[in-house]
């Protein structure tokens, strides 16, 4: 019981922290598998690197879009959210599921057109700014960073469950677990690049799918909840759970709801590590189905996961204690609600395991994703179209791999002392991809007069809008400001209200909109060439595998098709 | 009313050859490198009838996504009741599966819109790594010389 004072917050209560011999097995053979994967899809050049040679198709591309968006954050953290949070939980189903639509129909095909290797390549191409390619870069790089916390908290927290407390030296329990977990995901990473990572993401996604499904089914089976249909069958559920679970607006307010919901939608359109899967497929046709593919995918997720958090309020309320109010579930146990869930049916221990691993291959595959954009950003954007224009396809991937560890040492570091719950902290970097990124994206795409000015203004605006709630809100968690911070442990509570961390999307997207355009407007237009580029995202004509919308450009004046 | 006009112009390509004829004519005759691209102008008519197809959908998933949690906010108490069979209060269905449902249903209907127009103005996807490419440098080689 020691252990459990020196763990202190981050112990989830009800659950079962000792070493589990079947669920480690278990759990080392599947990153043993990830390992032997990578190894044989493994690259040494670029193009495999980054953009997996173009030659994914729909399915195996939406099960990698399904995996690669399938974090932590959905396996464990949504669920945690809606058994906490009740309704306001219901925005992270709605923001991470619905964004997919506006992605699909305003941007997918487009994007695949355009057809270069990272997002900031996008933005330095479209807005012939090393700058605003730099500032890309860096927002990708921080997304990435912000976002892994995220998964390397969940991957830790489930890790304490099959591993229990592994004790190194100077950490607690959650904190070695975490250090090991990045240690075997970093690992991983700097081996395959993209190829591995994409044959990856598809075994990573029937990994999980699977695990999540079997688990809600057997909870609610074994429990009396539900039968063939558990994401309708707890609707009846609901009337029986505390009224903090379905009424609404109990928890949060309405503008939390909407600005949530919005920056989720947003954010999920202007994340690099989404954005980078249209690039990999084979033509602008599969770009589009693999999107409804991917959008299918995730919802049997999506549609299970509050029947897994009703599944779980209640148990825990009936085993563990009240849930809401002084002395409810903590948000460390809210976080592992879909363990605690199995563990508290009393499923056997391998089982458990298993639907413990799921979260961890969950965890893994985005993380993936996530550093792959991240040292993309550093290695492409960064090093070899700013720094050394000359660096051989041998440094470039160096470099990427360098800026992997790099990533994951400070993810690591950032993770030992989480600031917030896993769907609270992916949400900040959801804010930051919708103020910065998605306005770039959205009028690069679909306003020609789009100019460099007024990107630089607007990614500007969008850095600066974005960073004042994380000081108010967030920076006081980590030491910095806490002398200012109030009660509520922000410094401005009114700030926090209208400019929430999590939601501050709502408020910076249409400045940031405003602002690009108004700048636009007041500068000169942008040359031809780069109208003809955005001209070429729009046009009906089929283009080549290889093509991106500046080859066609410039190689014939875009009267034909150009030759490879 | 679109499918009549097609049908119209389908049967009569060659007398109005050099007006369009039919779509895909129609159609190759716009250089799209010479079209603006503004969301709220579209300049040819490919562009017109996908930005029709984009904003349709666009407005049924502002409803279906914002829609019902609006309406909670406004009449919180008509948005409760419980659905027979279901058990559900009514916005928690509304939320939790009509918002996710209906964007999943709404992305298959703009694919398969998507697809319709590329047939209707005869654009191939699935030649795009050989046949076209070869069809243009044939042309490409011809203006060169």
């Amino acid at each position: 019981m020691i252990d459990t004072l020196l763990q202190g917050g981050l112990l989830p209560e009800g659950l079962d922290v000792s070493f589990k011999l079947l669920p480690a097995i278990l759990v080392l053979s599947m990153l043993a598998l990830f390992l032997v994967i990578g190894y044989v899809f493994r690259v040494a050049d670029t193009e495999g690197m980054w953009v997996a040679g173009r030659s994914i198709g729909n399915v195996e591309n939406g099960m990698a879009i399904g995996a690669n968006w399938m974090s932590a954050a959905s396996y464990l953290g949504m669920a945690a959210l809606i058994a906490l949070s009740g309704i306001y939980g219901l925005a992270f189903v709605v923001g991470w599921s619905t964004g997919y639509f506006i992605l699909l129909i305003f941007m997918a095909a487009q994007m695949r057109r355009f057809g270069k290797y990272t997002a900031p390549d996008f933005v330095g191409d479209r807005f012939n700014s090393d700058t605003a390619r730099a500032i890309a870069a860096v927002t990708t790089f921080l997304i990435g960073f912000v976002y892994a916390i995220g998964q390397a908290r969940g991957m830790g927290l489930v890790g304490l469950y099959i591993f229990g407390d592994i004790g190194i030296p100077g950490l607690s329990g959650y904190q070695s677990m975490v250090v090991f977990m990045m240690a075997i995901t970093v690992g991983y990473l700097t081996l395959s690049g993209m190829m591995g990572a994409t044959k990856n993401m598809a075994v990573q996604y029937v990994i999980l799918i699977v695990a999540f499904l079997v688990g809600l089914y057997a909870v609610g089976w074994t429990q009396g909840y539900s039968t063939v249909l558990p994401q309708i069958e707890y609707g009846q559920l609901i009337s029986e759970l505390s009224r903090e679970f379905s009424a609404p607006f109990v928890n949060q307010s309405y503008y939390l709801w909407i600005a949530t919901a919005f920056s989720l939608v947003v954010g999920t359109c202007g994340l690099p590590h989404v954005l980078v899967r249209f690039y990999t497929v084979e033509n602008e046709r599969t770009a589009r189905w693999s999107t409804v593919w991917g959008l299918g995918f995730i919802l049997l997720l999506y549609l299970s996961a509050p029947a897994f958090a009703a599944f779980g309020t209640d148990l825990f309320a009936n085993n563990v204690g009240p849930v809401y109010g002084e002395g409810g579930m903590s948000s460390a146990a809210g976080d592992v609600i879909v363990v605690l869930a199995a563990q508290l049916s009393n499923l056997p221990q391998w089982f458990v395991g298993f639907v413990a691993a799921g979260g961890i291959a969950a965890a893994i595959a985005t993380t993936a994703g996530l550093f792959i954009t991240g040292s993309s950003a550093i290695a492409h954007d960064i090093y070899t179209n700013i720094i050394n224009p000359e660096a051989t396809q041998r440094e470039q991937v160096l470099v990427g791999r360098l800026s992997i560890i790099a990533l994951g040492v400070i993810t690591t570091l950032a993770a030992l002392d989480p600031a917030a719950p896993i769907a609270a902290l992916v949400s900040y970097a959801f804010s930051l991809a919708g103020a910065v990124l998605f306005p770039m994206f959205f009028l690069g795409l679909w306003w020609e007069n789009t100019n460099r000015q007024g990107a630089l203004a607007g990614m500007t605006t969008g850095l600066v809008i974005w960073f004042i709630p994380m000081l108010n809100e967030v920076a006081p968690n980590y030491g910095l400001f806490t002398g200012m911070a109030g009660e509520a442990g922000v410094i401005s509570p009114a700030l926090a209200q209208w400019l929430p961390a999590v939601g501050s999307a709502l408020v910076a997207t249409p400045i940031v909109f405003l602002v690009t355009i108004a700048v636009s407007l007041m500068t000169a237009e942008p040359d031809l060439k780069t109208k003809r580029m955005v001209r070429q995202c729009h046009s009906p004509e089929p283009m080549g595998q290889q093509q991106t919308a500046e080859d066609v450009v410039t190689t014939d004046g875009g009267e034909t098709p150009a030759d490879d | 009313m679109n499918d009549s006009d097609r049908v119209e112009a389908e049967s009569e390509p060659r007398e109005y050859r050099t007006d369009g004829g039919t779509a895909t004519a129609r159609e190759r005759s716009v250089n799209y490198l010479d079209a603006e691209v503004n969301i709220f102008k579209p300049s040819t008519p490919f562009m017109r009838d996908h930005l029709r197809i984009i904003w349709t959908g666009f407005v049924a998933w502002a409803l279906i996504v914002f829609g019902p949690v609006t309406l909670t906010a406004v009449a919180p108490d008509a948005m409760s009741t419980q659905l027979p069979v279901l058990g559900f209060p009514l916005h928690y269905f509304l939320i939790a599966i009509g918002a996710p449902g209906g964007s999943l249903v709404l992305a298959f209907w703009y694919a398969r819109q998507r697809d319709q127009l590329d047939e209707e103005y005869g654009i191939d996807h699935t030649v795009t790594g050989s046949t076209a490419d070869e069809e243009a440098v044939a042309a490409d080689g011809g203006a060169d010389a």
